[in-house]
């Protein structure tokens, strides 16, 4: 265990020497929140509610979606991609730990400092700009919330690495990362809350892996949804959880059979 | 004339390399462009569905507002087009290898900026045009004068993306950070999607008159519309120009600074 806090301890202090690269990674979360922000405040203009969500909910959305982000999105698992292609994976192979483990403590370290900006960001957005800020004070929904946000962070981490993965097979990686991240703009709910598509594509929407990455924690935040859709929701990520667990893993066993260290 | 034609030419066997490499990794390639189509395709739903639940935004109509978001998506892409090279250009000063370009009878500034054509934007740029024509032809009372100046304007656009990457690849040769100064250039622009009339003061006027998005984006589709006073388009111009002779001056003072550190 002890090695794998020095991983996380390794991965803050690559951080401290990039810091400019990492504020400006922030400054890029901040400004895309303001956008979605602005454009939501325009649509409320005079309007009390829309899509069945009032104003103070609608932002709240919005705004909680840097901290959201910062929990769930924030990862290194596409250096990856890059250990194999470039063969370096073959020095992680042959040291005594659990890769899998290992860039699970390199994320740690990622969501630690992202987190740490996230929670100066929000009350300063709060502050600032003083939307209606909804905060949720019913215990269950708290506790959920945070629950959901374990899965939703496990669930990315187990997708982010097939996506990298793939680099057995081509040196395409980035390409099918950039689809991911598309995927996810729209259809985690990062533009707009799901629930407020038609509702049939909604219905298909919840059978997705990615409806449980940002909407469904913050659904369980905002509150008003029945305990049926909460269970379900759980129920759904967690499955994907183990399903995609097996998945990596067998993967992850093909992979090695045909990696071949080219590069080094 | 002459040194226009050497560097069309110089431009046109970068491009013609461009494309090759783009059929040397087809399926990278073919994955990237459904990526933007995907993208494009789900902020319009977007629109559309919030259409449904109001008639304008912002003071515009449907029609209007997808105005703005396709005559966007023509400049945004126009300028991933030409300038992707801005995009690998960390790896030139980090590896020492822009003593190379420097050494060549080509200009650094122009190597830099058009060394690599993004073929991908290039496909959109069409079906961008077609439909910027099929909505122009919903929306009355647009006049020739009108159509001149969104022209003009979208040109002047194309000259201010010219200066912010300028500005880019001099602060990378100051700096070596690239990656996240781009991307941050291009999420500012982005805010440019929606007429900027949807920002509240003092971002407003933040993004008009200092960091010129809504110059570069919202300017043209209003002066199509009839909306955008003779002396903001003069200021446009105006500005345009100021801006591009201070990028190029803080090009040159950046290339004073250049250590060659890695070669």
């Amino acid at each position: 265990m002890k090695k794998y806090l020095f991983v996380t301890k390794n991965s803050l202090a690559e951080y401290f020497t990039y810091r400019l690269n990492f504020v400006l990674w922030r400054v890029r979360v901040v400004i895309s929140v303001l956008i979605t922000f602005f454009l939501w405040q325009t649509i409320y203009s005079g309007r009390r509610e829309i899509f069945n969500y009032n104003q103070s909910q609608m932002m709240t959305y919005v705004i909680l979606l840097s901290f959201i982000s910062a929990v769930v999105m924030s990862t290194q698992t596409f250096r990856v991609a890059e250990e194999i292609n470039s063969g370096s994976l073959s020095n992680f192979l042959i040291r005594p730990l659990s890769y899998f483990r290992f860039n699970l403590s390199r994320d740690l370290a990622d969501k630690i400092i992202n987190i740490i900006f996230a929670t100066i960001e929000v009350p300063l957005i709060i502050l600032i700009f003083r939307p209606p800020f909804f905060w949720q004070t019913n215990p269950l929904n708290l506790i959920l919330f945070f629950f959901s946000l374990v899965l939703s962070t496990l669930l990315f981490f187990e997708i982010s690495m097939l996506l990298s993965l793939i680099g057995f097979w081509s040196r395409e990686v980035w390409a099918p990362r950039f689809i991911f991240f598309i995927l996810i703009a729209f259809l985690a709910g990062t533009y707009f809350p799901l629930d407020i598509v038609p509702a049939p594509l909604y219905s298909f929407l919840k059978l997705l892996p990615f409806t449980y990455l940002v909407f469904f924690p913050l659904r369980i935040y905002l509150g008003g949804v029945s305990v049926s859709f909460m269970a379900t929701g759980l129920a759904v990520s967690s499955s994907w959880i183990f399903v995609l667990y097996f998945i990596m893993r067998k993967v992850w066993r093909n992979g090695l059979k045909i990696y071949t260290a080219e590069g080094k | 004339m002459t040194i226009l034609l050497k560097y069309f030419r110089v431009w046109w066997l970068m491009t013609s390399h461009s494309i090759q490499m783009f059929f040397v990794s087809r399926l990278g390639a073919l994955l990237f462009l459904s990526g933007k189509i995907m993208r494009f395709i789900f902020f319009f739903g977007f629109l559309l569905l919030l259409f449904t639940k109001t008639k304008t935004f912002a003071g515009y109509n449907l029609n209007q507002v997808l105005l703005f978001y396709f005559t966007f998506n023509l400049i945004d892409s126009a300028t991933q087009m030409l300038f992707r090279e801005v995009y690998r250009f960390r790896y030139y000063i980090v590896s020492g290898n822009f003593d190379m370009l420097l050494v060549k009878p080509v200009n650094p500034l122009f190597r830099s900026l058009f060394g690599w054509t993004d073929i991908l934007d290039l496909i959109t740029l069409g079906p961008f045009i077609l439909m910027i024509i099929f909505v122009l032809t919903k929306i009355p009372a647009i006049s020739f004068g009108h159509l001149f100046v969104y022209f003009a304007l979208i040109i002047n656009s194309m000259l201010l993306a010219t200066s912010f990457h300028i500005m880019v690849l001099s602060l990378a040769v100051m700096t070596t950070e690239i990656d996240h100064a781009i991307m941050i250039y291009r999420d500012v622009v982005g805010m440019g999607k929606l007429p900027i009339d949807i920002y509240k003061e003092p971002l407003r006027s933040l993004i008009t008159f200092v960091i010129p998005v809504g110059l570069m984006m919202t300017f043209p589709v209003k002066a199509l519309l009839g909306v955008l006073n003779f002396r903001l388009v003069l200021y446009t111009f105006i500005f345009t120009l100021t801006l591009l002779f201070l990028s190029i001056n803080f090009w040159n003072y950046s290339l004073k600074k250049y250590t060659s550190a890695s070669s």
